[in-house]
């Protein structure tokens, strides 16, 4: 697969971009902030019908065939406008974790629903900082899920979800219908509300195994599949906040002339821009890997350069909007508050960086 | 990628490999600078005479008539074994081109196949003690003979990279000080051979002599040594800056490779634990790799756009500024790792294979070709479109400028 996109790639990213800026907007996006557990429904309904939902997922199963890359220019055009739901990449890694080892009648039930949008997945993998832990305490012992999942991203949104639990003889992935008695999924305030957030219980909840030779592994690919998903809408985040500072500091004049003629100024915004473009091409390079060996090193690439740019960039853009940067009516704590979400959600630095240094060291097996 | 430029890539690869052992980076090893030299000089020569000395020229100029793709396969071919091609980049480059644009048929031909086989040297003569970046406040001045027509050449250029070995040189001088800077400069060549013109090895930190300071005093060239009209010299100058567009480039910025410094970390302890273990090595490894990561991406787009026939974006620009300033900071850091061995100082090592020579030799890659500063002003003002830097001696004729 090729990085330099084709035609019809870039014209599923601007009609993309186009849609999305014509049915959303930032006054939507706060009224979500004042409130807990509730997601953007105007979003999940414009990804459901322009069939965003089934892009990864084959034909036969529901789904519009097409590809990480294709995924890739919907989730920075959703980045862009600090749009979206949890849902574009955990939705995507149930979808995946499902293709890959669900059995036939799980497969049946579940990927329609998830490529029509009308199912919502999550994933519950983390206990604690520890995202891909080898023992998890929620245990699974004949088919029924015990113990609990915390800070679930779309946890009280979703219909279905796959989690990493302790089976009778090892890690196991377990998929999980979330709406039986058994389960209870509680929102909690945070401060990106619409990510639906949730802590989840379950008490004696029937669940599916999954066939998976190894669960811990399935589980990090699962979340490498996101991380490809989350650097593009950290990037479409990122190049947003730059091109922000960048305009801002066109038409703000001081000292008799636009800020942007500072060199303190413009530097920081063309540093601002080598981030962005680093992780673009990071990002764009995991997508188009996907399926070869260089797929894990390159999605923790595109990880650690996304969530430093987004997290650098959004700072830095506030800094140079001064004043009127850290107020509610301005839409940068929008993208603040999203550049932090989206790092914490598909793991943090940290854990990218290990699971980087030990691919690149030949550490595992 | 097209089959046609793999299977080129791939003969390229083939008949380099055949070279190693003549021109490679161990054949190299303890030799003089003159023996240096005088290997890259048939190492150019081994090139011609193989077809890839000037793989995107004319062939009437002895090229090969390909296009930018297939000069930059074989130049990341070649990159990978050290071969002595140090002294020719500037004269193939810039100023050898430039003169095939200008000057009449003839001597040009011959000149262009002497220096493509190493036979001859050209340097390029912009920079000044008092003007790095700002290339138009040049002060070396040409001066017309009325009776003769000659061009009479006085003042002090600097940084010119290999000038000692050089036979001839692209020169841009002030030829008329009443109007504003950029409209008063001329362009000529000049033989360095020539009366009155004195070339002074500058030794840079790390202890080599790359660059030098030239003296011109009262050199006299015909009026035939000119390219381009009077008071054109500024538009010629810029014209040969960007004619090596596509250079094959490296992501550890000329500095070891990012796997020396893991088997190295793997291999050092700290506190009784490969160092390799330690979190503060860990991020640094990370942070490095996805930084290369993305330079090479970039790359590899460039690479894709010029096969697709499209014009590569501007992101080329970011290549010297990150790659460069990443290799200082994780030179000084392996040196750090390293501990009191990190002083260790072996001139036997290129600056790929040695943290220590890596990080002596960081600074001048990091300024030469233009400081970060500069670097991202130009991105700022050329990509972003951000205002340019207050220039109070625009519009003001040269030799009123204060000075």
């Amino acid at each position: 697969m090729s990085i330099l996109y084709d035609e019809q790639q870039q014209a599923i990213a601007d009609e993309a971009g186009r849609i999305l800026t014509a049915r959303t907007s930032s006054a939507r996006l706060k009224e979500l902030l004042e409130v807990t557990g509730q997601y953007d429904d105007v979003f999940w309904e414009t990804c459901r019908e322009q069939g965003w939902t089934g892009i990864g997922i084959p034909e036969d199963n529901g789904g519009i065939g097409l590809g990480l890359i294709e995924l890739g220019l919907v989730a920075e055009a959703c980045g862009a406008l600090a749009c979206g739901a949890p849902f574009l990449n955990t939705g995507f890694g149930v979808a995946q974790a499902i293709l890959r080892y669900g059995d036939a009648a799980t497969r049946a039930e579940w990927l329609p629903k998830l490529a029509s949008g009308e199912a919502i997945g999550a994933i519950g993998f983390a206990e604690g900082a520890d995202m891909v832990p080898g023992g998890p305490a929620l245990r699974c012992t004949n088919g029924r899920l015990t113990g609990a999942k915390r800070s679930v991203a779309g946890g009280s949104a979703a219909d279905v979800a796959v989690v990493l639990a302790s089976g009778e003889h090892g890690p196991v992935l377990a998929l999980v219908k979330l709406g039986q008695s058994g389960v209870t999924a509680t929102a909690f305030e945070t401060f990106d509300n619409s990510r639906c957030t949730a802590d989840i219980a379950f008490d004696n909840a029937e669940a599916v195994v999954l066939d998976t030779p190894d669960a811990l592994a399935a589980a990090q690919e699962v979340l490498s599949l996101q991380a490809v998903i989350a650097a593009h809408e950290q990037v479409g985040g990122a190049n947003k906040m730059m091109t922000a500072a960048r305009d801002y500091s066109l038409t703000r004049h001081a000292f008799g002339q636009p800020i942007g003629g500072f060199q303190s100024v413009k530097h920081r915004i063309a540093e601002d821009y080598v981030l962005v473009e680093l992780a673009r091409a990071n990002a764009v390079q995991a997508a188009a890997s996907f399926g070869t060996d260089t797929f894990a090193v390159n999605a923790a690439a595109a990880r650690l350069s996304a969530t430093e740019a987004y997290d650098t960039v959004s700072r830095d853009s506030v800094q140079v909007h001064g004043g009127i940067g850290v107020t509610w009516d301005a839409d940068l704590h929008l993208h603040q508050r999203r550049a932090r979400s989206l790092a914490i959600e598909q793991g943090p630095m940290v854990f990218w960086e290990d699971t980087l240094v030990d691919l690149l060291a030949g550490d595992v097996a | 990628m097209t089959t046609a430029l793999e299977i080129y890539r791939d003969n390229a690869a083939a008949w380099l490999q055949t070279q190693i052992a003549e021109f490679g980076r161990e054949a190299r090893r303890g030799l003089s600078h003159e023996e240096d030299l005088a290997l890259g000089r048939r190492w150019q020569a081994a090139k011609f005479g193989a077809g890839y000395s000037a793989i995107t020229w004319k062939p009437e100029h002895c090229g090969q008539g390909l296009t930018a793709l297939e000069k930059l396969a074989f130049e990341q071919e070649e990159i990978k074994h050290g071969f002595p091609n140090d002294y020719f980049g500037v004269s193939l480059g810039m100023p050898v081109p430039i003169m095939l644009r200008y000057l009449p048929d003839g001597w040009k031909q011959e000149r262009a196949t002497a220096a493509l086989r190493g036979e001859e040297i050209w340097c390029q003569l912009f920079s000044e003690p008092a003007g790095g970046s700002d290339l138009a406040g040049l002060r070396t001045r040409a001066e017309q003979d009325p009776a003769t027509g000659d061009w009479i050449i006085n003042g002090q250029k600097l940084w010119t990279t290999w000038a000692q070995h050089s036979d001839y040189g692209v020169i841009v001088a002030r030829t008329d000080p009443s109007v504003p800077k950029h409209k008063g400069l001329t362009y000529y060549w000049v033989d360095m051979k020539a009366p009155g013109v004195t070339v002074r090895p500058v030794r840079l930190a790390e202890g080599t002599s790359e660059v030098n300071e030239v003296f011109f005093d009262d050199v006299r060239i015909p009026d035939s040594q000119r390219l381009g009209p009077v008071g054109g010299g500024f538009g010629v100058a810029m014209e040969t800056l960007t004619i090596e567009r596509y250079q094959a480039t490296d992501p550890a910025g000329f500095g070891p490779p990012l796997q020396l410094f893991i088997d190295e970390a793997k291999a050092i302890k700290i506190k009784g634990r490969p160092a390799i273990e330690d979190g503060r090595i860990r991020e640094r490894i990370a942070r490095t790799y996805a930084m290369q990561s993305a330079m090479g991406a970039i790359y590899e787009r460039t690479l894709l756009s010029l096969a697709a026939g499209l014009q590569p974006g501007p992101e080329g620009a970011v290549h010297k500024l990150v790659s460069v300033r990443a290799r200082q900071k994780l030179s000084e850091f392996a040196v750090d790792l390293k501990g009191v061995e990190g002083m260790r100082y072996d001139d036997d090592l290129t600056r790929k294979e040695s943290w220590s020579k890596s990080w002596m030799t960081a600074p001048t890659g990091r300024i030469a070709g233009g400081a970060d500063e500069m670097l991202l002003n130009t991105i700022a003002e050329r990509i972003l479109g951000l205002p340019q830097d207050h220039r109070p001696d625009k519009g003001v004729p040269f030799n009123q400028i204060p000075r």
